[in-house]
């Protein structure tokens, strides 16, 4: 969903990664598709990957700039997630409930601090089943993301500089995720499954992994798979990944949280490291056809829009309930998905005019003017009122 | 809206806007190019005071989740019926009932919890809604149970325990069915022999039997109630605890449509 901006990124089997893996989650968030919800292991895994590949890269040039890695970051994410947080509490204020809205204003403060899974794990919100009442549900992966960026290239640039450095950071990342399933394991057995599914700690293997295909000695070992073989490979852990996907009944399978979820980043990462190693073979030419590198090039901004849409758009609508709905609401995503990239994503990114130097700063406090000025205009809601029938309590 | 959350509020904007400028700053580097509670217990205590010199009792409130939802309506018709009130019910928990290796690590967090708040509160009435996680043979369900009344009675308080309304049976649920079922039988029969000592209410007076029927008065989740529901059992409870302990319960009129109905757990629940 959010990929890297260097050469590695632009490896095209792994857009098409992304595309499929942002279509399984929306098909997921749609009750399409039972394991859907394993598309963002495979974004996880997909960002470790391209992260550490970057990172290890400027290591070997001999030093890792984390200011201006933290930069590209920003630039990359924020606009995007602040324009669809901004424009969906005056959709929320529009068209939602009061407790959708008050959930709305509630968990913003979390969204901008990049923390707001450690919020919802506080609310408990798996044990409640509330993410239907949370248009910001879906931005817990995103928080885990922005954590993990804050965290893991302060290892890298310590641990990946000179000789033996890929080395280094493979232990690390290996060790790192074992940590992190014993975490799982640990968490995995309680009522609340929350704690489980979206700590940053619990989720790290995801990313650790992929950071461990991006290391040298792996790359080697990826590099080194006979062609015929990769693509027979890549068919089998795409046919494993695709029946898990369909296979899973939901978050609270059984063995999800007992090893089921790093079996499946361990194959997104085996995946990823052929075809990285190899993406002009047929398994690599069939992930980067046209479709999924252009649903991945989108994936961002689509992951984004897709829940609130889900939440605020009727049902049914336009009299379509059903599989119509959910086609409305997919095509509702793409189109503000599209407007997004192109307005804000895009510009931001390649540095258009108006969006570097003096213009971009001014633009900077248009865009933080507008959000301040939504954040007050908001007014309070009041949920629950008239929810309780005096006269039926008193009824004999 | 009442006034703690009115302040809740406008800290939680001002915490924003600060996160907003922390964000903002960071993105502004980068388009310069230089960068390159448990607050749902505290809410619920009823205010001692006055109303409590009237009343003179002081009621703890246990279970699970669904006890939870009915906690803000209880509290609230407790309160104006000059009783004091303290909700310590768990969400994910509550059990106390030492049975299987699912409910025993439930349970052993609810007895430490229940320590502290007979120290801390020193309940004249202990309120135990049996939970869903009750889970564990009959028999250990009815010495969980007696051990309950030992606590109680040590503490100088008695022991009240309230059938948990029917619930929809899902895959969770289905292996438990069983301890589900014979729960509230080893309670009643642990009332049954108490001497009085323990009283036991069947709250299938209220709700019925059938978790589905609209007697239930289930939120969308097939567990829990909403506002509506909370409330009706509020006043099925304070009527009954009245009239064992000598208060007279207030009327609905001065507590049913109270700020309690804005509780966030109901905006969980998917309820208006």
């Amino acid at each position: 969903m959010s990929g890297g901006t260097g050469p590695a990124a632009r490896v095209a089997p792994l857009d098409g990664l992304r595309g499929l893996a942002v279509a399984a989650v929306l098909l997921f968030h749609a009750g399409r598709l039972g394991g859907g919800f394993l598309g963002v292991d495979l974004f996880f895994v997909l960002s470790g990957f391209l992260i550490t590949g970057l990172l290890l890269a400027e290591a070997g040039r001999g030093r890792v700039g984390l200011a201006a890695f933290w930069g590209r970051r920003a630039r990359r994410l924020l606009p995007a997630l602040g324009v669809t947080v901004v424009a969906t509490l005056v959709l929320a204020w529009a068209f939602g409930t009061p407790s959708v809205l008050l959930f709305a204003l509630d968990d913003v403060p979390w969204v901008a601090a990049q923390a707001v899974n450690w919020h919802f794990i506080g609310e408990q919100i798996g044990y409640w089943n509330a993410s239907g009442t949370r248009v910001f549900a879906h931005l817990w992966s995103i928080a885990v993301e922005w954590q993990f960026y804050l965290a893991w290239p302060l290892v890298v640039a310590l641990a990946g500089r000179g000789r033996g450095g890929h080395g280094r950071v493979a232990a690390l990342a290996a060790a790192g995720a074992a940590v992190s399933l014993a975490l799982m394991l640990a968490h995995g057995d309680a009522v609340d499954t929350t704690r489980a599914y979206e700590g940053t700690d619990t989720r790290a293997f995801a990313l650790l992994l992929g950071a461990l295909a991006a290391t040298a000695p792996l790359r080697r070992g990826f590099a080194r798979v006979p062609a015929p073989a990769a693509d027979g490979l890549c068919a089998a852990l795409a046919c494993g990944l695709g029946a898990a996907w369909v296979l899973t009944d939901g978050q609270n399978a059984p063995g999800l949280f007992r090893g089921g979820l790093f079996a499946h980043s361990a194959a997104c990462a085996l995946l990823i490291g052929l075809l990285a190693a190899r993406p002009d073979g047929r398994a690599g030419r069939l992930a980067g056809s046209a479709l999924p590198r252009r649903l991945g090039e989108l994936s961002y901004s689509l992951y984004l829009w897709h829940w609130p849409v889900y939440l605020l758009l009727p049902d049914p609508v336009f009299a379509l309930g059903g599989w119509g709905r959910t086609a409305v609401a997919i095509g509702v995503s793409l189109l503000a998905a599209q407007v997004t990239k192109t307005l804000v994503e895009d510009p931001v990114r390649y540095r258009a005019r108006w969006a570097s130097g003096r213009r971009g700063l001014l633009a900077l406090a248009a865009g933080l003017a507008v959000a301040a000025g939504v954040w007050a205009a908001v007014p309070q809601p009041h949920p629950g009122a008239g929810s309780v029938d005096i006269g039926r309590l008193t009824a004999p | 809206m009442d006034k703690h959350h009115t302040t809740t509020r406008k800290t939680s904007r001002r915490a924003a806007l600060a996160a907003l400028l922390a964000a903002t700053a960071v993105t502004g580097a980068a388009l310069t190019g230089c960068g390159a509670g448990d607050a749902k217990d505290g809410g619920t205590k009823a205010d001692g005071g006055a109303a409590t010199a009237r009343a003179g009792k002081k009621i703890l409130w246990l279970g699970d989740s669904i006890a939870g939802a009915e906690a803000p309506p209880l509290a609230a018709a407790l309160k104006a019926s000059g009783v004091e009130f303290k909700n310590a019910s768990s969400d994910g928990g509550g059990t106390i009932v030492e049975g299987d290796k699912m409910s025993a690590p439930i349970a052993k967090d609810t007895w430490k919890g229940l320590a502290k708040n007979i120290d801390a509160f020193h309940p004249d009435v202990i309120a135990y809604q049996i939970t869903t996680y009750d889970w564990g043979s009959a028999e250990q369900q009815r010495a969980s149970y007696e051990k309950l009344a030992r606590t109680a009675q040590d503490a100088g308080a008695e022991l009240v325990i309230v059938s948990a309304p029917p619930f929809k049976i899902d895959d969770f649920y289905k292996k438990f069915a069983g301890a589900i079922a014979s729960a509230p039988k080893a309670a009643k029969e642990v009332a049954d022999r108490s001497g009085g000592k323990v009283r036991f209410l069947d709250a299938s007076a209220l709700w019925g039997t059938d978790a589905g029927a609209a007697k239930a008065q289930r939120s969308s989740d097939g567990i829990h109630s909403c506002q509506q529901g909370s409330a009706a059992f509020a006043k099925w409870l304070t009527g009954k605890l009245g009239s064992a302990y000598g208060f007279t319960p207030a009327a609905p009129e001065k507590w049913a449509a109270g700020s309690w109905t804005s509780d966030a757990r109901y905006g969980k629940l998917g309820c208006r």
